[in-house]
C-alpha cells in the first residue's frame, strides 16, 4: 500500500494509527547520539524544519529574513509542500519524508516544528533528544502528559526550546505588560480576549481523501479548536500579566453556523481561574469579525487594548471630592428635574493614550531573530518551555471542560 | 463533500479593499460555493503582497527597510528581494524615470495619506539627498538591501498594485480559472482568458478631457493593461495643477503628461511602465519602448501649443492594438474652449 492511497479515506486519528505501525514518520521517537555540530560566531544557522503547511511557511519567511540562516532540511508528509518551500527559499531545500531522517543529518544547527499540534511534543522531543535547539509552534503539547513530557526533556537535554508565542516579543505588548506590572493600571483582575473572525476556518482541498489532513483544526482528534489555535495566545498574555498559570478552566462551545462535518465548535467562550479571583475570559466567533483580535487587560484603576498592531492605555476618571468654595450653590440654590443619566452606563468613547514604544515590526520575525540569537549564544528563550507550559496545560485541560461543559481543575506541572 | 464540477459557466463579481484602494474580480466558476473559495485565496495573495510591501503597515517587509536599511544592510526574503531587483532594473532601464525611492517626496508634497500641498524650496532641497535609486545597494550574495542615505525612503506606489496583481493572477491560474478579470482600483487589469464567444475582455481607456468620454476601447486576452494619471491625488496652487505623480529627477510632479497606458504580458511590468512613460520626456520614451517590443503604450499629453486652460490633448499611441478617438477628443476639448 503505497502511501497516497494510504492517506485516501481515513480519518485522522485512524491515519496516525495506522501509520504509527506502517511509516518511520509516525514511529515511536527513539534517543539519538548528539548529532549537531558546534557553531561559531561566523557560521551560518543551519535550520530543519518540520510540517512547513501555512504557518510552517511563514516562520520560513520570517527566518529567511533573519540574517546568517539557511533553510538546510525540510520535513512533511504531504508532498506538495516541497515544491511551495523551495520556491519561498529560492533554491531546491532537501525534503524528507520522514522526521527522523532528518534529525539523523549531521549539519543542522535548529529544528523548527509547524506540524498540527498532535504531534509537536514527539518531534520536539525527538529533535531535543538529538541534540538540537527547538522552535515548536503553540501549543507545546496536545495532552497533559505531552506538555510534561516536553518540559521534561527540556530539562533533562538542557536544550534550548522556544514556544511559538510570538506576541511575548511585539515591542507594544511588552511595553503593555510593563505598564501593567508598574502599577498603570491598578490591581489588573481581568484579561478579556477576543479573537472574532468573519471565516469558516476552512482550507480547500484539492480532493476530498485529504480532508482531514488538510482541515486538521476541525477535528478533535487533532485540534484543540478555536481555545487552541487562537485562545492560546491570550491565555499566554493572561499568564505573562498576572505572573502564573490558571488553576481552573470553565468553558463551552457550539456549533453555530458552520454544520459541515466539523466536530470542534465554530464559537468558544472559556473563563479561565487564576488566584486572588483573577478571571481570564476567551471568546471566539467565527462569523462576525466585528471585535477581531484585540486583548482587554482590565485593572482597579484603568484599563489595556492590545491589538496585533498597537496598545492604547485608558485610565478611568477619578472621582475624587472637590472643595466647593467658589461654588454658587448656596446663594441660588439648586435646580431640580428627571434623574435619569445614562452616561455612568454608556462605553466609553473618548480617546486614549496610545503606547508607541517604536514602530511594530512583525512580531513573528523578531521571535525568529530572537531565537537564532538564542541559539548562536546558547541561551533559553523568553517565550521557554515554562511559558509553552502554560499556555499547553490550559488548552489541553481546556478542550475538555468545552466538551464536557463543566469546570475542569488544571493541574501542577508534573514533579 | 460535492467533488463534481459544474462548468464555470456563471458571471461572479467580488471586490475587496486593500493597499489604498477597491480590488474587483470579476470571474466565471461552476458554483457562487466555487467562486467565493476562489475569491477568497485571490484576495488573501493580495493581503499577503499588502503586508509584504505596504509603506503604511508598520509591520510590513518594506517598512522594515525602511526603517533599518541605513544603520545596517537588512537581510530579505528572495520574494522581496527579486521585487527590489525588478524595481532597480525599472530605475535603470528609465534612466531613474521610475524610481521606488520616491517615499520622502511624496511626503515633501504631502501626497502620503493626503491630496497634495506645496513645499518649501527648502523642503525640496533636503528631498534631494533622500531620493535616488542609486543609493539604494542590493547584494544578490547576502540577499541584503542597504540605503546610503539616511532619508531613502521606498513607496511602492509605482508598481506595488502590479506585482500584487501578477501573483494574484497565479492562483488563478492554479486553479485553473478559464476566465477573469482582476482591477487593482483600475490602474492595473489583468485579463485572464476571454468570457464564453468573447475574445477577450473590453477595457475601456477613458479620455482625460471629458469625464466618461472614450479614448479608447481595447480587447485583452492573458494580458494587463495599466494607466497612471492624475486623476487620484492632485491639488492646485495659484491656479497651477499639481499631479501625484512624481519625477524623481525634478523632485517636482510631473507636467505634461496628463495619461500613459500600457499594455504588457506582465502586470509588475505595466505599472512599472506607465508611470516611467508618464515621467519620461518623449525621447525617453521611444527608448524605453524601443526594447520592448511585446508591450503597448498610449500616452495622452497636454498640447505644448495650449498651456492655459482649457487644456487641449495630443495622442502618441505605440503597437496600440485599437482605434483612439483623437478626433472627439479634439472636439471635446474644442467644446470645452467654447
Amino acid at each position: 500500500m503505497n502511501r497516497r492511497s494510504l492517506l485516501q479515506g481515513l480519518s485522522f486519528s485512524m491515519l496516525a494509527a495506522k501509520l504509527s505501525s506502517a511509516s518511520p514518520f509516525y514511529g515511536q521517537a527513539e534517543p539519538q547520539p548528539k548529532t549537531s555540530r558546534s557553531i561559531s560566531a561566523n557560521d551560518r544557522i543551519q535550520i530543519g524544519f518540520i510540517g512547513p503547511g501555512s504557518r510552517g511557511q511563514e516562520l520560513i519567511r520570517q527566518l529567511l529574513r533573519t540574517p546568517g540562516v539557511e533553510i538546510a532540511a525540510q520535513c512533511d508528509i504531504y508532498e506538495p509542500r516541497f515544491a511551495e518551500v523551495d520556491e519561498l527559499v529560492g533554491k531546491k531545500v532537501p525534503a524528507h519524508k520522514d522526521y527522523r531522517e532528518l534529525l539523523q543529518r549531521k549539519d543542522l544547527d535548529a529544528i523548527f516544528i509547524a506540524t498540527p499540534p498532535v504531534f509537536h511534543a514527539k518531534y520536539a522531543i525527538a529533535a531535543m533528544k538529538s541534540g538540537r535547539p527547538v522552535y515548536c509552534e503553540k501549543t507545546i503539547g496536545f495532552t497533559p502528559e505531552d506538555c510534561n513530557n516536553v518540559v521534561d526533556a527540556t530539562r533533562r537535554t538542557g536544550q534550548i526550546f522556544q514556544v511559538g508565542h510570538q506576541m511575548r516579543y511585539a515591542s507594544w505588548i511588552v511595553e503593555s505588560v510593563n505598564r501593567v506590572r508598574k502599577g498603570d493600571i491598578g490591581e489588573p483582575t481581568h484579561v478579556y480576549g477576543y479573537w472574532h473572525r468573519s471565516d469558516n476556518w476552512r482550507r480547500e482541498v484539492p480532493n476530498p481523501s485529504l480532508e482531514h489532513l488538510m482541515n486538521w483544526r476541525l477535528y478533535r482528534e487533532s485540534s484543540g479548536g478555536l481555545l487552541e489555535e487562537l485562545g492560546s495566545h491570550h491565555i499566554d498574555i493572561a499568564n505573562w500579566v498576572f505572573g502564573e498559570r490558571p488553576q481552573t478552566i470553565l468553558g463551552t462551545s457550539s456549533i453555530a453556523v458552520y454544520h459541515d462535518g466539523r466536530t470542534v465548535g465554530d464559537n468558544v467562550q472559556a473563563v479561565f481561574g487564576y488566584s486572588k479571583g483573577r478571571r481570564m475570559f476567551f471568546s471566539s466567533l467565527t462569523d462576525n469579525g466585528l471585535m477581531a483580535d484585540q486583548v482587554w487587560i482590565y485593572g482597579t484603576e484603568g484599563s489595556l487594548q492590545i491589538t496585533l498592531e498597537d496598545a492604547t492605555l485608558y485610565k478611568q476618571t477619578s472621582k475624587r471630592i472637590t472643595e466647593a468654595s467658589h461654588s454658587d450653590v448656596v446663594q441660588k440654590g439648586v435646580e431640580t428635574g428627571a434623574s435619569y443619566n445614562a452616561n455612568s452606563e454608556m462605553p466609553y468613547r473618548g480617546p486614549g493614550y496610545r503606547l508607541h514604544p517604536k514602530p511594530g515590526e512583525d512580531a513573528t520575525r523578531t521571535a525568529c531573530g530572537s531565537f537564532v540569537d538564542c541559539v548562536r549564544n546558547k541561551q533559553q528563550p523568553f517565550a521557554n518551555v515554562d511559558v509553552g507550559f502554560g499556555s499547553g496545560i490550559a488548552c489541553s485541560i481546556g478542550r475538555q471542560a468545552l466538551y464536557e461543559g463543566h469546570m475542569e481543575k488544571i493541574p501542577e506541572l508534573r514533579a | 463533500m460535492d467533488t463534481t464540477m459544474n462548468p464555470a459557466t456563471q458571471l461572479y463579481c467580488t471586490t475587496h479593499p486593500a493597499m489604498g484602494t477597491e480590488y474587483s474580480l470579476y470571474l466565471y466558476a461552476g458554483s457562487h460555493q466555487e467562486a467565493d473559495s476562489i475569491a477568497r485565496s485571490v484576495f488573501q495573495e493580495v493581503d499577503r503582497i499588502d503586508g509584504l510591501l505596504s509603506n503604511y503597515q508598520p509591520s510590513s517587509e518594506l517598512s522594515r527597510i525602511n526603517r533599518d536599511a541605513f544603520q545596517h544592510a537588512v537581510t530579505t526574503d528572495p520574494e522581496t528581494f527579486r521585487f527590489l531587483e525588478t524595481c532597480m532594473a525599472w530605475s535603470e532601464r528609465s534612466h531613474g524615470a521610475f524610481d521606488i525611492s520616491v517615499g520622502k517626496l511624496m511626503r515633501v508634497w504631502k501626497f502620503f495619506g493626503a491630496s497634495g500641498a506645496l513645499p518649501s524650496p527648502e523642503e525640496i532641497a533636503r528631498a534631494r539627498e533622500d531620493v535616488g535609486w542609486e543609493k539604494i545597494r542590493l547584494d544578490t550574495a547576502q540577499r541584503t538591501v542597504r540605503f546610503l542615505s539616511a532619508g531613502i525612503e521606498l513607496d511602492p506606489g509605482g508598481i506595488g498594485k502590479g506585482y500584487a496583481v501578477d501573483r494574484a493572477v497565479r492562483i488563478l491560474r492554479a486553479k485553473q480559472v478559464p476566465a477573469a478579470l482582476l482591477s487593482a482600483g483600475s490602474s492595473t487589469i489583468y485579463a485572464l482568458g476571454a468570457p464564453p464567444q468573447e475574445a477577450g475582455w473590453k477595457v475601456r481607456v477613458p479620455s482625460v478631457l471629458l469625464d466618461g468620454a472614450t479614448a479608447s476601447t481595447v480587447v485583452l486576452r492573458d494580458t494587463s493593461l495599466s494607466t497612471a494619471n492624475l486623476s487620484e491625488k492632485n491639488f492646485v496652487h495659484d491656479g497651477h495643477f499639481y499631479g501625484a505623480i512624481m519625477d524623481p529627477r525634478t523632485l517636482q510632479p510631473v507636467e505634461g503628461t496628463l495619461q500613459a497606458t500600457v499594455i504588457s504580458p506582465s502586470a509588475t511590468d505595466s505599472d512599472a511602465l506607465s508611470n516611467a512613460l508618464f515621467v519620461t520626456g518623449p525621447e525617453g520614451r521611444a527608448q524605453l519602448l524601443e526594447t520592448r517590443q511585446h508591450d503597448r503604450a498610449l500616452i495622452i499629453r497636454r498640447k505644448q501649443s495650449a498651456q492655459q486652460h482649457p487644456i487641449a490633448a495630443e495622442y502618441e499611441a505605440i503597437r496600440w492594438p485599437a482605434d483612439v478617438a483623437r478626433e472627439s477628443a479634439t472636439e471635446l476639448s474644442s467644446a470645452r474652449e467654447e
